[in-house]
């Protein structure tokens, strides 16, 4: 061994400092920066938006004070002040102002603020809402004594409460707690009466229509034939129920009536600070309060009653109004129905492509074109669910099976398994990629060791292969989950309706109403913020329901995660 | 350290001498008899006219350097090899007579009178229990009383079960790696097969694990017939009745292990246990 050290020469020089204006990519932090900030960009854009749902959505329904205006031309207004921007008034507005204003406004740059009040009244007033520019108004005050008063119909009123009347009983003036006094009597009676229509009446209604049905059927299996002693034996049968059922609607028209009677002796009339007044009855109001005079405990209790009224209620004024409970629990069924659908699907078709197909160019181009499936326009799915399960499928189930109910649809037209169905059509691909994944991450010497103890293929994939791709699986099917939660374009054609009177499950025998059309969450925030009456008034409702439909989603997730992680710890434990 | 020279030199087919045979004969006869066999993954050949007979109820040990075919010879025993694409075999293996390649073999069947031990221990994501009567389920065996049965004498059999005996309804998966091989083994014995076959069982243990096994695996000869596959040659001395050298695919030499590792006739069998090569 010679000394490899004797003829080095020694360094001197300084040689691992960094030089100013090294390479960059010798430096590397720019890099992680980089990353970092992208990172960093994308979880801003995400809090933000969360962020701007979240805080619209919680103060939605915090009960806000009431400002009376009075303008410099005498007139006045009453309103909740919605919010305050900066304008340009036009030259026209301009030359009607005093100097004064005017050249307040100029020395301003031409700008000045105006504010936006909800002034409700539509009945009174045709409009919800009223710009006022800060130069018109000569003076704002809270008076105490106002009254925001929700009704059933025509939004919300603003102003005075000046009579309530309980039979012959009538009370000018009326304190809070006087008219609360009756409120609550006059509300169950409206309830009993909706009740009394849709469950009494409506099951009444249903049997008369499927006593109808039955004479219908009767004659077609006939072949057309009316006077078949068959159909006359049905005919006879549904003529001895209809008696009956005759004789209950009119006991149930009866109770509405008497019900409506008593109903009718509560009334209460409502003044505007204009002096207009309008006399309904007590019950077509939903909540009444008076706003300048709340403490923080009963704004807190209207702001939880709102919440309650909006989960578990019906919409009301075309959508803007009530609850969204129907939208809810549509979204939930639909979601389920799909999962149901896309889960052994996606599966199957997995597990074929990557246990049982032989590998080649047709699997590629199999699995290359399942892969694409998922960058068509959702749109394109809603127009092939129309046309294929709405149209050719259901057409064909009511020709089969729903022949006297002709020509009104059953399955032939949009309807919540449809939707799940085309839905499921979407995010089938989702599904099978992430399953294909699972499956190829089973380790090999599983499957072999369950292969040598002499189980068949089948067996090892059952016991050993899926149980220990489960997770995985488990994540596909999230991301199809959230995924089909929040679609809405493909649903408006083949199911979603703005208003659906019965839900798909329901106390009717069969119970489970597939073929029904629903309400969506998704198709609910597009209805409300685009196709009411005024965009301004259903603007809050967009952000609640928005929040409502990102709970929906992440309670959906939570869920499916919770099974996911129960799995792992069950079929992973600890690798080795 | 070996010298360059010293190293095998590429060598053809022609220059194999025939295989050595100077094996120990059991008493009970021949349980697998390969006879000429050869096996190609697609165009390559891995496996050069093995002709060798396995005693009934002995341990057989399959030596040789990495990629000399000793795991694909095992494999072709219980016809693992088939789950590989363009797979051809010529020659012919037999378990009592009964020939293991050809279109009527039931492979399921086959592998059932065959258990088999892997490399890495591969306990099934299950119980304890679960893991040892997954062969009975797969017959679809359901009684409990009958499953019982199985799990407590596979476990006995397999030197476990006074270790796991408590805690038969947790996971395998919480085992040591030495419990899970000898968990292997358990499921393996649970089937009642005739060969055990064992794919370097040990490779992945420690010393400690390692002598339980080939205490395990001594207490087995004789109720069955064991290959085991080893890079481990004083396993191979310590624990086998034959030993088989293979080297490129070809049977060099097989015979009594004592004879093997003190006076081997093979002039590369010689250099391998010596250490010059491999």
């Amino acid at each position: 061994m010679t000394d490899i050290t004797a003829d080095r020469p020694v360094r001197t020089s300084v040689t691992f400092v960094r030089a100013k204006g090294s390479d960059v990519s010798a430096v590397g932090e720019p890099f992680i920066w980089g990353m970092g900030g992208a990172l960093a960009f994308g979880v801003i854009m995400i809090l933000g938006f969360l962020a701007l749902v979240i805080i619209n959505g919680l103060v939605t329904f915090w009960p806000k004070p009431l400002e009376e205006v009075r303008l410099s031309d005498g007139r006045s207004f009453v309103g909740e002040p919605v919010r305050v921007e900066t304008y340009r008034p036009s030259p026209d507005q301009l030359s009607k102002l005093s100097d004064e204003v005017k050249a307040k406004i100029l020395s301003d740059g031409g700008f000045a603020n105006r504010s936006l009040y909800r002034i409700g009244n539509f009945d009174f007033y045709n409009n919800d809402f009223q710009w006022v520019a800060d130069f018109e108004v000569a003076g704002r005050s809270k008076p105490a004594d106002l009254y925001l008063v929700e009704r059933q119909e025509w939004g919300v009123f603003i102003g005075k409460i000046t009579a309530v009347r309980a039979g012959d009983e009538s009370l000018e003036n009326p304190t809070y707690n006087q008219i609360n006094a009756h409120f609550d009597e006059a509300r169950s009676l409206r309830a009993e009466r909706a009740r009394i229509e849709r469950v009494e009446i409506g099951e009444i209604n249903h049997r008369l229509n499927a006593g109808r049905l039955e004479i219908r059927r009767a004659v077609l299996d006939a072949g057309g034939d009316e006077n078949a002693p068959s159909v006359r034996r049905i005919t006879d049968k549904v003529a001895a129920e209809r008696v009956d059922l005759d004789r209950r609607f009119q006991e149930a028209g009866q109770k509405v009536n008497d019900v409506r009677a008593r109903d009718g002796r509560f009334s209460v009339s409502l003044t505007e600070v204009g002096g207009q007044t309008k006399t309904l009855p007590l019950s077509s109001l939903v909540r009444f309060y008076q706003p300048n005079k709340l403490g923080p405990g009963e704004s807190l209790a209207i702001y939880g009653s709102r919440w309650l009224e909006f989960i578990i209620a019906e919409p009301r004024e075309a959508n803007t109004e009530g609850g969204v409970m129907p939208a809810i629990f549509g979204t939930l069924v639909m979601t389920i129905v799909m999962s149901l659908i896309v889960a052994p699907f996606g599966v199957i078709t997995a597990l074929y492509l990557r246990e049982y197909a032989k590998q080649g160019t047709i699997v590629s181009i199999v699995r290359i074109s399942v892969n694409n499936l998922a960058g068509v326009p959702s749109i394109v799915y809603g127009v092939f669910g129309l046309g294929f399960f709405a149209y050719i499928l259901g057409g064909n189930i009511d020709a089969l099976f729903f022949p006297e109910r002709l020509p009104n649809p059953t399955y032939g037209t949009g309807g919540v398994l449809w939707s799940a169905l085309t839905l499921a059509l979407l995010t089938v691909p989702v599904v099978i990629v992430a399953t294909e994944e699972a499956l190829a991450s089973v380790p090999r010497s599983m499957r072999e060791g369950s292969l040598a103890c002499g189980a068949s293929k089948w067996q090892t994939i059952k016991w050993i292969v899926l149980p220990r791709a489960a997770p995985g699986i488990m994540t596909g099917l999230i991301l199809a989950m959230a995924r089909g939660a929040g679609e809405v374009a493909p649903l408006m054609l083949v199911g979603v309706v703005k208003l659906a009177p019965e839900l798909p499950i329901d106390f009717t025998f069969p119970y489970v109403h597939l073929e029904r059309s629903f309400m969506h969450l998704g198709f609910h925030i597009y209805d409300v913020a685009f196709q009411s009456r005024n965009s301004e008034a259903g603007r809050p409702m967009v952000y609640v329901t928005t929040l409502i439909l990102i709970g929906v989603v992440l309670v959906l997730n939570v869920f499916a995660i919770q099974v996911r992680a129960r799995l792992k710890k069950r079929f992973q434990g600890s690798q080795f | 350290m070996a010298s360059p020279a010293l190293k095998p030199q590429p060598v053809s087919p022609l220059e194999f001498d025939p295989t050595i045979y100077h094996i120990t004969e059991g008493q009970n006869g021949t349980q697998l008899n390969i006879d000429d066999f050869c096996l190609w993954y697609g165009a390559t050949q891995a496996l050069h006219n093995n002709t060798l007979k396995i005693e009934r109820g002995l341990v057989t040990a399959l030596i040789g350097p990495s990629g000399c075919g000793k795991s694909t010879l095992l494999r072709s025993l219980n016809r693992m090899n088939d789950l590989i694409d363009g797979l051809r075999v010529s020659g012919s293996i037999t378990l009592d007579g009964e020939p293991l390649f050809g279109p009527q073999v039931d492979v399921i069947a086959l592998r059932k009178r065959m258990g088999m031990v892997f490399q890495k221990p591969n306990p099934f994501p299950m119980s304890i229990a679960e893991n040892v009567t997954y062969p009975l389920k797969i017959d679809g065996v359901t009684d409990r009383k009958i499953l019982a049965e199985a799990t407590e004498a596979a476990l006995r059999g397999a030197a476990l079960w006074d270790e796991v005996k408590d805690r038969l309804d947790q996971s395998a998966l919480g085992m040591s790696g030495g419990q899970q091989q000898r968990l292997c083994i358990a499921r393996a014995i649970a089937a009642n097969p005739d060969v055990l076959l064992m794919d370097e069982p040990c490779s992945a243990l420690d010393p400690i694990a390692t002598l339980k096994i080939e205490e395990l695996i001594d207490e087995l000869r004789g109720s069955y017939t064991i290959v085991i596959v080893t890079h481990n040659m004083q396993q191979a001395a310590r624990i086998s009745d034959n030993t088989a050298f293979m080297y490129l695919g070809r049977l060099i030499e097989y015979g009594a292990t004592e004879t093997m590792f003190t006076n081997p006739k093979g002039r590369r069998t010689e250099e391998y246990i010596t250490g010059r090569f491999g």
